[in-house]
Parts: structure tokens; sequence; C-alpha cells
């Protein structure tokens, strides 16, 4: 069982992290759009625990900036002022998933600014548009992948359940869409959309684009799964009281397919949320201001920002874990059906 | 007294892998003919590749004929559309060689037994309950595993659940396709035992595959040999078995373990 | 032999006709076309623009227009760039160049380390090697390409061991033919290293698992026993009975010559067929945008094929197999 035991370790790491990403509001010390014109590119700032006299505080603090003439250096800490970390502080008020309106978050300060990864061109705090970001992001992900597996799920039962010549057709092609270079005509389609239209309606674009492209690798796995699946005896036996096609592929056939399904999932999410990632990456995406991980990236295009400002790096290393957990599942994912199977078809005496 | 099931020149033939496996038109039944008196066993003996499962889907309705008429008390099921089928449906049940295969895994006991009532809107859903119960300790099977899954079965204990859930719409005809030959042989003896008990008491009409000979003539009323999709000899245990005179047969009787004595057993009706 | 050509070739002309339709319409039926943009300057008349459009032929309904670009390609011509106002061909063909001159540096690479380190890695399963190589490709396989270059991009920037882009220096022409070539190979480091880091998890996991297949086989055992050694026991009979699915695999990497290297190039200025497509999506050059989906496609047809008959060559089962037919 220790194949169930890897399986919901990464279910909860992704739980975990997601519900970082859902309550960005809460674990965000700033607004995503609040800008700062006082700090434009503003490095990350030190936390300390102890002072200038080596006394150790209980709660972490922190010098602010304050503008120094140098060009090289020009923020520099103010020693002479130092602020305290409090936590469950009330700051700018947020909606909590959307519909609970709050304000209290996880740690802030009264009124200065806390810029703990850095400030952008426009003075917005990275830490708050990284995590308001990977709403935008993950949502990506997960609705593209669930638009490609919907359709995957539709075209490789009918082919599975059906044969014949609607089988030939489909899985041709399903051959022809695997053909295609998919970065180009993700490229293609979105660019031969209209270029400047709202982050709602840019994301939904993207979303569709990916999702419409996606479903042919799916759609073969569900396909294979139906074809064997209805050769069953339990099937046959079902036909044997006068079970109806819908009713043999609702009860017996399509559950055989969520194994499948899920494990393409675990693959197609993280896939997908670097779909995104280049979209924006490239311009193509979500447009400002709204924050995704791969236009937070495309600051880097500039190269004065990327040979001065390291800290603009940084939401490249969000999405790390994310991809680790998803790989995790992916591969407990297989572990588990492997075992299932086997367990299933051996029998037990 | 009018036989229950009547086959008249069954002949089936699809497109697939002739014997050389080159593709081509395969004949798997030829004008094949026999007929069960209600309440008796009919053993079908035969090789791999005899036709036997042919024979077993084509009465269960599960595959059309090329030709030929099945006589279900004198109606021809074999023209029926699906619509009328599905009254004549639960007459007819099949039990399948490998219970691993023939029932779902993921289904508990009771979900199995009470699918057909409940499809077939013969009962709702406690009745559908209370007799799969009924017949779960009928069959032998205690009510504790009710609520496990198939999988979690043993071998003995899924082929009483199959057979089971091909009594549980009140069957007249139960087709029992090599329904032994994937169980132990103790167990294969309680089931033997229990399939004599069954048909004692609900008065049911077997038509029972096999390859083994022993269990042929041990539970049948009277043998049929089936060799590449015909019928090649047929009569009572003791005459088919004792004097061979086809050549089928003879090589069947002489490929049977020496240990088998074929003692058909004499039944009390 | 000539039957599985034959079939071979027809499905390739297939494929090609349906994947260039399905692009075609993609493009065309999207609003707008090339001279969108010069609608919106107000310095340009309306009748010039729809001039301009006739004469490129973009006012002819749809059909007509993909079938006289079908009979050009058939003619070997690519159609014509606006943006460049040149024929599309040489120019994709020009930077397609480029591109294979990266992703062939790479696969080569790539393979050539992948082979080394997963056949060992097998050998010494469970062990420490094996365990320190499958955490470093997981740690690669989970980091996504764009992160990857944009890391070794940062990495140049700091430390200025390797140029920041391009494929060559500024003043490349005062270099000798020689110095050209060293400078070429800096340029190409990073982008290579970039590539190698995103495909070297894959093949050095299916490498492993192939060969732990077939290293416990009893007659790699008897092979032992005869006294052969390690290295010629290793792959000269045990990788070639492993080899199927990496056969395949390598089909894959050589489909994906094209268009792989995307993200690469963009992130590294490198002048390859990617930032090409990209600048002739935006622009709407929708000649130039078939062309280099075509010959995107061409690759993996190829690829496919070069991973068949190479199957072919090397596996007796399957020549057997289709000599029976």
């Amino acid at each position: 069982m220790t194949a169930r035991r890897n399986l919901f370790k990464w279910i909860a790491a992704l739980v975990a992290l997601h519900g970082v990403i859902a309550c960005a509001g809460f674990f965000a010390p700033d607004d995503p759009l609040a800008q700062d014109r006082e700090h434009p590119f503003a490095p990350p700032v030190k936390l300390h625990f102890r002072d200038a006299q080596r006394h150790l505080h209980a709660r972490p603090f922190f010098h602010p900036f304050r503008k120094s003439a140098s060009a090289l250096d020009p923020y520099v800490e103010d020693a002479a002022r130092s602020i305290p970390l409090r936590f469950f502080i009330a700051g700018a008020p947020y909606k909590l998933l959307g519909l609970v309106p709050s304000r209290v978050h996880l740690f802030g300060t009264d009124g200065e600014p806390l810029y703990l990864l850095g400030t952008d061109g426009y003075g917005r705090d990275q830490l708050t548009r990284i995590l308001y970001g990977g709403q935008i992001s993950l949502l990506a992900g997960w609705l593209g992948a669930g638009i490609a597996l919907s359709f995957g799920l539709l075209i490789g039962a009918t082919a599975g359940y059906c044969g014949g010549w609607g089988d030939e057709i489909l899985m041709r092609v399903a051959e022809l869409f695997l053909a295609l270079p998919w970065l180009y005509l993700l490229l293609a389609l979105r660019a031969f959309l209209p270029l400047s239209v709202s982050p709602l309606g840019a994301f939904l674009m993207i979303v569709a684009v990916v999702g419409t492209l996606g479903w042919a690798r799916p759609a073969r796995l569900v396909r294979g799964v139906v074809l064997s699946a209805k050769e069953r005896d339990y099937v046959r036996a079902a036909r044997g009281f006068g079970a109806s096609d819908a009713y043999l592929l609702w009860r017996h056939i399509l559950p055989e397919t969520s194994g499948v399904l899920l494990t393409q999932a675990a693959i197609l999410i993280p896939q997908y949320v670097l779909a995104e990632m280049t979209l924006s990456f490239l311009g193509l995406g979500v447009p400002e201001p709204a924050a995704s991980w791969g236009n937070l990236l495309g600051n880097l295009q500039q190269y004065d920002v990327l040979v001065s400002y390291w800290w603009m790096y940084l939401p490249a290393l969000a999405i790390v874990p994310f991809f680790l957990a998803y790989l995790g599942l992916a591969s407990a994912l297989q572990e588990c059906m492997n075992t299932v199977g086997a367990q299933h078809w051996r029998g037990q005496e | 007294m009018q036989p229950l099931i009547v086959v008249e020149n069954l002949v089936k033939r699809y497109n697939g892998r002739g014997p050389v496996g080159r593709p081509g038109v395969v004949h798997a039944l030829h004008r094949v003919t026999f007929s069960i008196a209600p309440g008796k066993t009919l053993a079908l003996v035969g090789e791999s590749g005899s036709g036997k499962t042919t024979t077993a889907l084509c009465l269960a309705c599960l595959e059309r004929p090329t030709s030929g008429r099945i006589l279900l008390e004198g109606r021809d099921i074999a023209a029926l559309q699906e619509k009328e089928l599905h009254a004549v449906r639960p007459q007819i049940q099949l039990v399948f060689q490998d219970p691993a295969t023939s029932l779902n895994p993921r289904f508990t006991v009771l979900e199995i037994l009470t699918e057909p009532l409940l499809f077939q809107r013969k009962a709702r859903r406690s009745e559908a309950a209370e007799l799969a119960y009924a017949l779960m300790e009928r069959v032998g099977l205690p009510a504790e595993i009710a609520r496990r899954r198939s999988g979690e079965l043993s071998g003995g204990q899924r082929q009483r659940l199959a057979i089971a859930r091909a009594l549980i719409l009140s069957p007249k005809l139960l087709i029992l396709d090599e329904a032994l030959s994937a169980l132990d042989c103790s167990v294969q003896a309680q089931i033997v035992n229990l399939l004599i008990d069954l048909q004692l008491s609900l008065g049911l009409t077997y038509l029972f595959i096999t390859h083994d000979l022993a269990m042929a003539a041990h539970l049948g009323d009277e043998i049929a040999v089936l060799d590449r999709g015909r019928i090649v000899d047929r009569g009572a245990p003791e005459m088919v078995l004792r004097k061979p005179e086809k050549e089928a047969t003879k090589l069947l009787v002489q490929s049977a373990p020496l240990s088998t004595g074929i003692q058909p057993l004499r039944r009390v009706s | 032999m000539t039957r599985f050509l034959l079939s071979r070739m027809t499905h390739a002309v297939l494929l090609l006709f349906g994947v260039s339709l399905l692009t075609f319409l993609f493009t065309a039926l999207a609003p707008g076309d090339y001279f969108e943009e010069m609608r919106l300057d107000p310095r340009i008349g309306p009748e010039t623009v729809s001039a301009l459009r006739t004469r490129f032929g973009l006012d002819r309904p749809l059909a007509v227009r993909y079938a006289s670009w079908l009979k050009s390609v058939v003619r070997g011509d690519l159609g014509y760039s606006f943006s460049y106002n040149s024929p599309a061909g040489p120019l994709l063909w020009a930077r397609a160049r480029s591109t294979l001159l990266l992703t062939f540096t790479a696969t080569l690479l790539t393979w050539g380390l992948a082979l080394p380190l997963g056949i060992w890695s097998a050998e010494r399963l469970g062990k420490i090697p094996d365990t320190l190589i499958s955490w470093a490709m997981a740690a690669l396989l989970v980091i996504p390409d764009l992160v990857i270059a944009l890391g070794l991009l940062l990495l140049a920037v700091r430390s200025g061991w390797f140029p920041t882009g391009g494929m060559a220096s500024v003043n490349a022409d005062a270099l000798t033919a020689g110095q050209r070539i060293g400078d070429l190979g800096r340029h190409l480091i990073l982008p290579v290293a970039v590539l190698v880091f995103v495909a070297l998890p894959v093949v050095v996991r299916h490498v492993r698992a192939a060969m732990i297949g077939v290293l416990d086989a009893p007659f790699l055992r008897v092979a032992r026993g005869h006294g052969i050694r390690r290295h010629r026991l290793l792959y000269r009979y045990a990788l070639p009975a492993a080899a199927n699915p990496l056969i395949s695999l390598f089909g894959l990497s050589i489909g994906a010559l094209i268009s792989g290297s995307l993200i690469v190039e963009i992130t590294m200025s490198w002048p390859g067929i990617g930032p090409f497509m990209v600048e002739a999506i935006l622009a709407r050059d929708i000649y130039v945008v078939l062309g280099g989906v075509l010959l995107s496609t061409c690759f993996l047809i190829a690829g496919n094929f070069c991973a068949d008959l190479i199957l072919y060559w090397a596996d007796p089962r399957i020549r057997a197999g289709s000599e029976e037919k």
C-alpha cells in the first residue's frame, strides 16, 4: 500500500500549494495592482532577528530603504529606522477566494511599504504579484486541461465504442492534431485573434485554444481503455440482461477511464501552465496590469532588467514546486494503476 | 414433453483470421442442431476452438447467428429485434468461465446482484436487496460479504456470485460456459453439488459446456460432442463415452485422465 | 520493402496535406490580414490597401487561395513574405539552417551523454550513482525550459563567462575564419546547454528503464558466463536488445529539430526559425507561417520515418514480420 500512501503525500502537497495560491489575498502583504512610484525596482528587504546592539528580537524586523545618491546602489538600508513585522494585520482589502471580503493579511506592516521580494518598474510588490499571478496561471492550466480532457474523453470513447469507420476517421484526425507543431499553432491562433483584449478575454482565449489543440493524446488513451473494456465478460453479462449501450458506457466502461484521465490531468496541467507562461512571456497572453507568472517573467526580456535586477527572476522559481508536485503525482498515479490493475486481473485465490 | 429449447441448423460465420492466420471467413458453427428438455442437462463437449463458446453466445442472444433457428418454448428468438428480445433475455442467462473477468471488480456483491433487477425494473431498491440476500444464502455466500467488492473475493466465492447473478432474474435456461474450469478441484466439487441442488429445487435447465469429460458425464443427462463447428455425436453418457464410435469422441475419451472413471451418476429426477 | 515505402510516402503526403489545410484554415479564418495594420495608418488610403490586397491575391475565396498555394508548393515555391518583400522559401531556409545547427548539436550531445548515463545508472540500480543520477534528472525534469533558459542567461550576465545571446559577436566580420568558428562555438554553448538540460532527463529515464528491463535477461547472464567483457556486453549485447523504444524516442528527437527550440532562440536571441516565425505570426505574414509549419511537420514525418527505417534495419523480428506479410 505504499503506492497509496505516496499518492496521498503528493495530493496533500498539491492541496497545500494550491491553497496558498487560492488564498493569495491572505498570504500576500499587499495589493497586486498598487503602484509605488517612489520605489521602482527596489531590491528585496533583508529581515533581521538581531539588531545593531546584538539583541535578539522575537519578531523579525527590517530597515526600510531610503534613496541614496549613488547610481549603482540607488537603495540603501536606513539603519536608523527599524520596522517590525506584524502578523495577522489589517491591510489592503481583498476578497478571499473571490467571495468573502476581508482585510486580514498573514503578515505586513503598519503603513510602511514591505517588499520581501522587491518591486518592479512600477513599484509593485513582487511577492504579492507572484501569489496573485499564480491564480491566473494555475487556473489557465486547469481549465485548459479540463477542456482537452473533456474533448479527449468524448472523442476517444466514441471512437473506441463505435468502432468501424467512425473510429478510423477520428483516429486519423487525432494523428493530424498530434503532428501539428502545437507551439506555433498556439501562437498563431492567439495572434490571429484580436490582440488588444481584456485580461479576462485573453485568458479565456488562451484556455480555449490550448484545450482545443490538446485533445488528441488523451483521446487515444481513452480509446484504448474503452476498446479493451467493451470486450470484458462483465460487459457481455450486462448485455445479457438487456443493458443498453448508454447504460454500459455509463456504468461499466467509462469508470475504467478514470485512471488514464487522472494521470493525463497530472501531466497536462503543468504543461498548460507552461503554455500560458510562454504566451504571456512573449506578450501574447495575459496583459498588464494583471499579473501572471508568464508576464512577470516577460519583464526579463528587457536587457537592463535582466542585468541589474536579479529579483525579477524569482517568479521562475515559484513554478518549480508545483511542477515537482505534479510530476510526483503523475508517477504515484501510474504506480497505483499498475498495482491495482495487476490485482484485479490476477484474481485472488 | 415439449423441449424447452430447440436449436435448428445454427450457422455462424464471421470475418476474422482463418486457421493459417490469413484474413478470411471463419465457419464457427455449421448446422448445429440439438434440443434440451425442461429440467434436464445437456453437456456439450469439445476441444478448444470447436465452437462451444460461440454456441453459448448465440443461445444467450449475445451474438446473432448467420442463419438457423433458436426456439425457446416454440418461439424463434434468433429472429427477434432488440426490443422484443428485451423481455426474453431474463429467461436465458449465461455463467462465464473466468469469474475474475465476468464480474466488475469495482462493484460490490450487492450491486452486482441488484443491477439486473433494477435495470429490468423488476423490483424497487429495497425489494431488490432482499432478493439479493436471499439468493446469496441460496448459493452459499455469507451475508457479511454483501458490501465487499467482487475483486476482493476468492475464486469459489466469485463463481457462486456469478451463478447467483445469473439466477436473480429467475431464468429457465442456464448456460454454463466452462464455468468450473478456472476453479480448484475441491471448489469445483462444491460448485457442482450446488448446481445439482439448484437444478432440483428450481427446476432449471442447463446447457453445460465443458472440455472435461468426467464432469460432462457426471452432470449431463445427455452428451453432445462438438467438433470444428459440427455436432458429431449425441446420446446418453454411457453410450457415447463407453462405446465411442466417432473419431472426435474417441480422441476426447482417450485423452481423458485415467483416474476419472467415467461413471455417470444416476440422479433421481 | 517497396510496399512499406510506398504506404509511408502516401501517408506522409496525406499528413502534410491535412496539416497544411488545417493551418491554412486557422490562419485564414481569423479576421483581418497583413494589410490590416496599414488600414490604421491615416496616410494610406483605403484604395491603396485594397489594391495591395488584390495584387497579393488576398481577396480571393479561401478555396482558391489554398489551391493556388498548393500548386506553387508542389512546384517548390513556398509563397511570398509580405514583411520582407521576398520569397518566403529562402528566408525560411536561411533561418532554419541556424536552428538546425543549434538543435543538431544539442541532440548529438544529449544522446551522447544520455546513453552512458542511463546505462551506468541501470547497471548500478539502487546504488548511489543511480540515486544521484535519478535525483539530478528529476530536478532537471521539474524545471521548465523557460526557467532554465532564463537562469542560464542570468548566469551569463552575472559571470560574464558566456556571451549573453546572439549567434556571433559584434565584431565578427573582423575575425578570421578560424576565429569566427571559435566565436560561433562560444555563442553556441549556452543555447545548446539549455536544450540539453531540457531533453536529457527524458532520454536518460527512457534509456535507464529500457536497460533495466534487459539487464537481468537470461541471455545476458549466459554471455557474462562466457567471459565477455563488460563494455562489449553492455553496448553490443544489452543495448541492441533494449533499443526499440529508444529508437522511437530518437525519431521524436529528430522530429523536434525544427520546432523544439523556440523558447531558447527567443530568450537567447539566437537568429533561428523560432523568432522568425513569431515575428511572422504577429505580422500576419501568412505564407511564411504556412511554410514554417510545413517545414516543421516535414521534420516530424522524417523523424518517424527514420525511426521506422532504423527499427527495420536493426531488429530482425520486424524485418521477418513484414516479409511474411
